[in-house]
């Protein structure tokens, strides 16, 4: 059954147009690659799915209620769990605070600390980094620590899809493996739905799953991600030869 | 003795007009100029309207422990108001337009308060009883001075400690930091703001009744001058930090009481001149701040 | 300094705006209303300004709070330079001697009192425009209390807080809207000058800007400098008008009509400043009028006093939220069919 739908979404800034009839749907317990060069729109996508920039035109669904325009918390409170780019950590809060910020929303429900206890002893167990310096500002951490602790702090909310803008943006290679592994192995153990938006296509091939290929604001192509592999159509939307 | 209590107790007032001020940048960027009216109207909620120059008390008899929550509900739900009659309208709107809004929604009070009272100063006696001088180190400082400076410092603790201990205070200041990151972490927005709001008026309030039970007057313009101070602390502390608002409040307090005392007499007039002098050349040194608040950076 | 092209593109503007100016005075002279007059040599000062103030606002998206220290500057130097040295001697008796002596007609008085405005213009500028955004803000503001302070406080030169009484009053309409003209027209020529464009070049991309070799600090106190100026002689034309300065008249009210009026006009645009004030103001006389009381047959109907200000903080508050980029936003007034511009863009 789909979880997230998007339809004929449109989004523009002033009297540029960013995404231009974007659709697709995602299924509950898929992973889904958006890629595409610089300026394609998947950041753009992601902010108007996350209800930070609302479309100009078209219909967001998720978990069978349309979203489209609602306030970003409400959508985060739904279920869908937003990782921006530039992973946005609360610099001067402790690694702790930061994770448990999200944790609030869950906070009319029965016993809801001790399930954010639980929560948070999952989260160090998944990035034990995190637990040895929970006391300290979440600024000082180096660029993959913080690229953790946004994974981490997005699973507090228990979500049932996170979004992640560029995981592996300024990361050292070894370091991208290591967040790639934990996002896998969160998502067999948790049963999430994974939306992850990659400037290349490697890592998506390499992972496997279903990739969306974005240029100039609309989708080029939707298939399986290895089985896209190096296509004519690839090279010309990373390129920019071809028709368009 | 007296000029360090002097510094302490001036300084006070301008650091919690300052936390007051930032609180509100901290999570919606807005510089709201209307917090000195809601100074001085928690100050007139205690009166029946009247132009006599007497005030009509009306709440300003009650006993202390009832008088106090009174007037600091009354600021809280002053500027609780003006964010959901006013502000609420502005999320999207730019810094100088909201201004701009605030300083239209202080004046919209103001104007109120002088057609229910007149602008002429009204002299109300609140607390009569802090106003006896007691005797610390040798010298005679008014009890009220002490109790001020102590209430202020109780006060920042109690803020710190709902800043850091509780969950609310832990949404605030994540909003502080970057508001829409912490929507997509499922912080209402309108709660936290509401929050600050809450917060910002009630320190209004206590500004109000320590500048009503020392001067012993009520005055539609008092509100003003400290506003000013307290908005220049705020930007010298480093916009939306709140222990630079605080330090920055302090340390203008502090310049005010030391200018006064070492200046020639000649140049004694013109003490404001040299304080704001010392303003500009902070700014030229640390254009963000004392403090830089994170995620307050100017965008480029 | 203009682009020939640029300035023909964008000339319009400025005609439509004196047109209207121009208007107004004749409205007023035809009505024959003494109140009426003076009614309208305050819009005409408040155009002077306002538009003073968007020559500096508007070009660098910096809020000044400091401009009406220019205003006082330029209110008192009129003083010193056109009243009877009689009334100086007593006064304000520690003018220096040449000063003293000296009794300027009042158009001397204001271009002097321009430039005096533009030196100390210069001189701040120099040390705060290396500043942007809200400290920027604070220190023009600071500016402005150490003027305001200055002034209150140096009995012998500007008696203090108590009134300097006996400037020439000018009761003309004309002097005032040709100075209002002349304000529109400079802002008009600053905004398509090299420095206009780069300022706002700089004030919409800081980085493109810079990038490309724009000093926006330089570029920042020219527009200073100029408003500064327009400010002085605007301070002048307003002792002129009333005969009285204070150092209050030129402080935090002020500050804040002129501010509201540019704000609510539309901050980037200088059509914006100008309707900006003939709005606010025909709304400040209306109510004014209602305050003193309409006579209908034969009852009169007024309203309470306070309640002028509260409807006019109402009413900008909803101008605002229907448009919180002003009522012109960033457009011009130009001919219809011309395509909508802002000067030399």
């Amino acid at each position: 059954m789909s979880l997230l739908a998007l339809s004929n979404i449109t989004i523009r800034y002033g009297r540029l147009t960013a995404v231009r009839n974007v659709a697709f749907t995602l299924t509950e317990g898929e992973i889904l690659f958006i890629t595409g060069p610089n300026g394609a729109g998947k950041s753009s996508l992601l902010r108007a799915i996350a209800g930070v920039t609302p479309p100009a035109g078209g219909r967001i669904d998720f978990a069978g209620a349309d979203i489209t325009g609602r306030a970003p918390e409400d959508i985060a409170r739904m279920g869908l769990s937003m990782v921006p780019e530039g992973r946005d950590v609360f610099g001067s809060l402790t690694i702790e605070e930061n994770l448990l910020v999200g944790t609030g929303m869950h906070a009319r429900e029965r016993n809801w600390r001790s399930r954010a206890a639980t929560e948070l002893e999952a989260v160090y167990d998944t990035f034990p980094i995190l637990k040895d310096r929970r006391h300290s500002q979440a600024g000082l951490l180096s660029g993959g620590q913080q690229q953790m602790l946004v994974i981490g702090r997005a699973l507090m909310t228990n979500p049932r899809l996170i979004a992640i803008d560029e995981p592996s943006l300024g990361l050292a290679p070894n370091i991208t493996d290591q967040v790639y592994e934990r996002l896998i192995a969160l998502r067999a153990h948790r049963a999430l739905t994974l939306l992850i938006v990659e400037q290349s296509s490697t890592r998506a091939q390499l992972v496997g799953g279903r990739m969306i290929l974005m240029r100039g604001g609309e989708v080029l192509l939707d298939g399986d991600a290895r089985a896209m592999g190096q296509s004519e159509a690839m090279q010309a939307a990373y390129f920019g030869y071809g028709d368009h | 003795m007296q000029t360090i209590f002097d510094a302490l107790s001036l300084g006070s007032l301008y650091a919690l007009g300052a936390l007051g001020i930032a609180l509100i940048f901290g999570v919606m960027r807005l510089v709201n100029f209307a917090h000195g009216d809601v100074i001085s109207f928690s100050i007139f909620a205690l009166m029946w309207p009247s132009t006599d120059a007497m005030a009509v008390v009306f709440a300003g008899d009650l006993p202390w422990f009832l008088l106090i929550p009174f007037v600091l509900a009354v600021g809280a739900g002053l500027s609780v108001l003006s964010e959901i009659v006013v502000f609420r309208r502005f999320r999207r709107a730019n810094p100088a337009t909201m201004m701009i809004a605030s300083f239209a929604l202080g004046f919209v009070i103001r104007y109120f308060l002088l057609m229910l009272f007149s602008s002429r100063p009204k002299s109300i006696s609140l607390l009569p009883a802090l106003s006896q001088p007691v005797e610390i180190f040798g010298a005679r400082i008014p009890l009220l001075q002490v109790i001020t400076i102590c209430a202020t410092i109780a006060m920042l603790f109690a803020l710190t400690a709902f800043l850091k201990r509780t969950r609310f205070g832990l949404e605030m200041r994540a909003a502080a930091e970057n508001f829409t990151m912490a929507r997509m972490l499922g912080v209402r927005a309108n709660r936290v703001i509401m929050g600050a709001f809450a917060l910002s008026g009630a320190l209004a309030a206590a500004i109000g009744l320590i500048l009503a039970a020392q001067t012993g007057t009520a005055d539609i313009q008092m509100g003003a001058a400290v506003m000013l101070m307290a908005f220049i602390a705020t930007v010298i502390g480093g916009l939306g930090s709140l222990p630079g608002a605080v330090l920055a409040g302090f340390l203008l307090g502090a310049a005010s009481v030391v200018m006064q005392t070492v200046l020639p007499i000649d140049a004694r007039p013109f003490r404001d001149a040299f304080v704001y002098g010392a303003v500009i050349l902070v700014l030229i040194f640390r254009p963000q701040g004392l403090i830089a608040a994170r995620g307050t950076k100017e965008r480029v | 300094m203009a682009i020939p092209s640029v300035a023909r593109r964008t000339i319009s503007t400025p005609i439509i705006l004196a047109l209207i100016l121009v208007a107004l005075a004749l409205l007023a002279v035809a009505s024959g209303s003494r109140p009426f007059n003076q009614t309208i040599i305050d819009v005409f000062l408040r155009v002077i300004l306002v538009v003073g103030l968007y020559i500096f606002i508007g070009n660098s998206g910096v809020i000044s709070f400091g401009h009406a220290g220019f205003t006082c500057l330029g209110g008192y130097a009129a003083a010193w330079l056109t009243m009877p040295p009689m009334m100086k001697e007593t006064l304000l008796p520690g003018l220096p001697a040449w000063l003293m002596a000296l009794q300027l007609p009042f158009w001397a008085g204001a271009i002097f009192a321009a430039l005096w405005a533009a030196i100390w213009a210069a001189l701040f500028g120099k040390i705060l425009m290396r500043l942007s955004g809200i400290a920027a803000s604070i220190a023009t503001f600071a500016m402005l209390a150490m003027i305001n302070t200055i002034y209150s406080n140096w009995e012998s030169v500007t008696a203090a807080t108590s009134s300097v009484v006996g400037i020439p009053i000018i009761r003309t309409i004309w002097p005032y809207m040709i100075a209002a003209i002349l304000a529109v027209f400079i802002a008009w020529a600053h905004a398509i000058s090299r420095a206009g464009l780069a300022l706002r070049a700089a004030r919409d991309e800081p980085t493109a800007a810079a990038a490309s070799g724009i000093d926006a600090p330089r570029e920042r106190l020219i527009a200073f400098v100029i408003s500064g100026a327009v400010m002085g002689m605007g301070g002048a034309l307003f002792a002129h008008s009333i005969g009285v300065v204070t150092p209050d008249t030129f402080y935090l009210t002020l500050t804040f009509t002129t501010l509201s009026m540019l704000v609510v006009g539309g901050m980037g645009s200088l059509s914006g400043a100008v309707l900006g004030v003939v709005i606010l103001s025909s709304l400040i006389q209306g109510l004014r009028w209602l305050e003193a009381g309409i006579t209908v047959g034969t009852t009169t109907f007024a309203i309470p006093n306070g309640l002028q200000e509260i409807t006019l903080g109402v009413v900008m508050i909803l101008i605002l939220v229907r448009r919180p980029s002003g009522i012109m936003a960033n457009s011009e007034l130009s001919w219809p069919r011309a395509r909508p511009e802002k000067p030399g863009e």
